[in-house]
């Protein structure tokens, strides 16, 4: 992939807040059954996609969007790019509401639905940007460039005359990022782009999204996934839905440590001496899982609440116990687990 | 308009990458036309009085239905046919979310079905009038100018069949029955005069019915255009009340559609 040329210069109106969204509710109705309908035909039962999120997106912010499938980060999106009305609350897209000014939040922001049904699959990979540049009032003169130079961004311009029905997952996926940045616009959200990329493929879009697009053109973006690589890597903040919910927003290391504090990891021989029981026992550790073996050493995460005294505690008592222990750290944790102690902590669980 | 001509062009690229198909839609107006003349002629002597104010020769007049009807085919399902298939693709939430308006997308989707039915509208002309037909060429901007008026007031069905399709994912009957009632009563194959009285009441608010008598008294007859005012104003005002009703209906369509989030389900 290569960089982008220079971008022209931005005319949004001036705010720090590139995304604001307060009080944003939107319940579905709920599809039901035959017999369900029959039944009692009046009732309409309602599902809840977003319950009163408030969220704020500074200018050149990269935020993260987690959570697990049906938490409400497609619908967010949606509204966001105007494409579904809220049933409450307010979101502005640089100034921009995107219940009054429709017209004008999407000359600012622009979604990557990651659908690749949304490609013309008759036409070729130049033809499909070339439509959308129209769509997008990218000027006539500026259009041949600015498709070559997206092709190539997306390592698509050898094969820009092919017909997209021909493309891979990865190509069509990367088309879609390519078609998204045609207009430049100032906030982009993207759904899981790298949903079907390739190792190498994710991490030179992902480098692109962060150094190019945000570093150099101070693009925001709002970024929904499921990969701990890209909200690690890439969010200066993430914020974590659950059922239309907003659990919790931070940087994420901060979430991590709110929430995981007490992760630690031990290297050793004696995975089956009887001292890890007795600490479990004596509620000195919880959780201890078995990870992973070689021939010799077997690694184990235990969770230690007390913080970093008490984790020098359990040091002392397996040594003494005659545990060989080559190695105790914080061990960081990962998305899903992340998510499961938030997710829990809200809901008052047994990780509260 | 640069939105507009952006999309046909990107479904004549499309519709040309179906090489086979297109070829075979040509062909199919060869195919059609022919057995349709000689069908005129065996039915000549029997509709000739019927028809005399009409042309008087029936071919020409089926021709000229013939043609209507297949503007009008194409104004009732083609927006329900664009936005049923934009959705099933994706591709309508797509475009919707770019700085196009409304009204330019709609042109650009449908704009491209109804330039192939103009092209095998001029070669159904040409190969009429190898067949024999005269049309009366002073009046073509008269004909073309009615031939607009019953595709606006059809164009409206389609704007509500549209509408359906954005809220239920299904037009219903609603075209089905339009091009059926529309086919029966407009006076496409038979002159209306010849339908029995009982549902002649019927015809009388089918605004084919108008726009082919009209067009084909201009057209076929080379009556002066006085002749045919009534018609005409009947036709305009059909016309601009079922647009206006359409556009209102379509556009509630569309908000319901993304009040309901319904706009890329399929």
């Amino acid at each position: 992939m290569t960089v982008l040329a220079s971008p022209r210069p931005l005319r949004a109106t001036r705010t720090a807040s590139a995304v604001s969204i307060a009080g944003l509710t939107k319940r579905f109705f709920v599809r039901r059954t035959w017999t369900a309908a029959m039944r009692a035909p009046l009732l309409r039962e309602k599902r809840l996609a977003l319950a009163g999120i408030d969220l704020e997106v500074a200018e050149g912010e990269f935020l993260g969007l987690l959570g697990p499938n049906g938490a409400g980060k497609t619908t967010l999106f949606k509204v966001l790019s105007t494409l579904i009305l809220p049933d409450a609350g307010s979101a502005t897209v640089l100034g921009q509401d995107v219940v009054r000014s429709p017209a004008g939040t999407r000359r600012l922001l622009a979604p990557v639905i990651a659908d690749e049904r949304s490609l013309h699959w008759r036409l070729s990979a130049e033809e499909n940007l070339r439509l959308f540049a129209a769509l997008h009032g990218v000027p006539r003169r500026a259009v041949e460039g600015r498709a070559r130079e997206l092709l190539a961004l997306v390592g698509l311009d050898a094969t820009a005359a092919q017909l997209v029905g021909t493309f891979s997952s990865g190509m069509k996926q990367r088309l879609l990022v390519a078609r998204a940045l045609l207009a430049r616009p100032r906030v982009l959200l993207l759904d899981e782009p790298t949903r079907s990329l390739d190792p190498i493929s994710a991490r030179a879009l992902r480098s692109f999204l962060r150094d190019e697009l945000v570093g150099n053109q101070g693009c925001t973006v709002l970024l929904a996934t499921h990969s701990a690589d890209e909200a690690f890597d890439l969010c200066d903040r993430v914020a974590v839905l659950d059922r239309g919910r907003l659990l919790a927003t931070g940087p994420v290391e901060r979430l991590a440590r709110e929430v995981g504090d007490g992760r630690y990891r031990a290297w050793t021989r004696d995975a089956q001496h009887p001292a890890w029981q007795a600490l479990g026992d004596r509620g000195v550790v919880a959780h201890v899982t078995e990870a992973v073996q070689d021939d010799e050493w077997t690694r184990i995460d235990v969770d230690v609440p007390g913080g970093m005294d008490q984790a020098a505690h359990v040091v002392d008592l397996l040594t003494c116990a005659g545990v060989r222990v080559a190695r105790f750290e914080r061990a960081p944790l990962t998305l899903a687990e992340l998510l499961d102690r938030i997710v829990a902590r809200r809901a008052g669980g047994p990780d509260a | 308009m640069r939105e507009t001509l952006a999309l046909m062009r990107a479904s004549w690229l499309t519709a040309t990458s179906y090489r086979l198909g297109m070829a075979m839609s040509l062909a199919g107006l060869i195919v059609t036309i022919l057995p349709m003349y000689f069908v005129a002629g065996a039915l000549q002597p029997v509709l000739a009085e019927r028809i005399s104010n009409e042309g008087g020769h029936y071919f020409g007049f089926l021709v000229v239905g013939v043609i209507a009807f297949s503007f009008l085919s194409t104004a009732v399902n083609a927006v329900p046919g664009a936005m049923a298939s934009g959705i099933a693709s994706g591709t309508l939430e797509a475009m919707l979310s770019t700085r196009a308006r409304l009204g330019a997308l709609v042109a650009g989707l449908v704009g491209y079905g109804f330039t192939w039915t103009a092209v095998r509208a001029a070669m159904t002309i040409v190969m009429a009038v190898l067949l024999g037909v005269r049309f009366s060429a002073g009046h073509s901007g008269v004909a073309v100018l009615i031939l607009l008026l019953i595709v606006m007031a059809y164009f409206a069905i389609g704007l509500m069949a549209a509408a359906m399709v954005l809220a239920f994912r299904t037009t219903g009957p609603l075209p089905q029955v339009v091009l059926l009632l529309s086919g029966l009563l407009g006076g496409v194959y038979y002159p209306t005069s010849v339908i029995p009285s009982w549902i002649q009441s019927v015809s009388s608010v089918v605004p084919l019915t108008y726009g082919l008598r009209a067009l084909r008294r201009v057209w076929l007859d080379g009556a002066p255009v006085g002749e045919v005012v009534p018609d005409v104003l009947v036709l305009a005002g059909m016309a601009i009340a079922l647009l206006t009703l359409g556009i209102g209906i379509f556009a509630a369509g569309m908000r319901y559609a993304r009040r309901a989030g319904t706009l890329a389900q399929y």
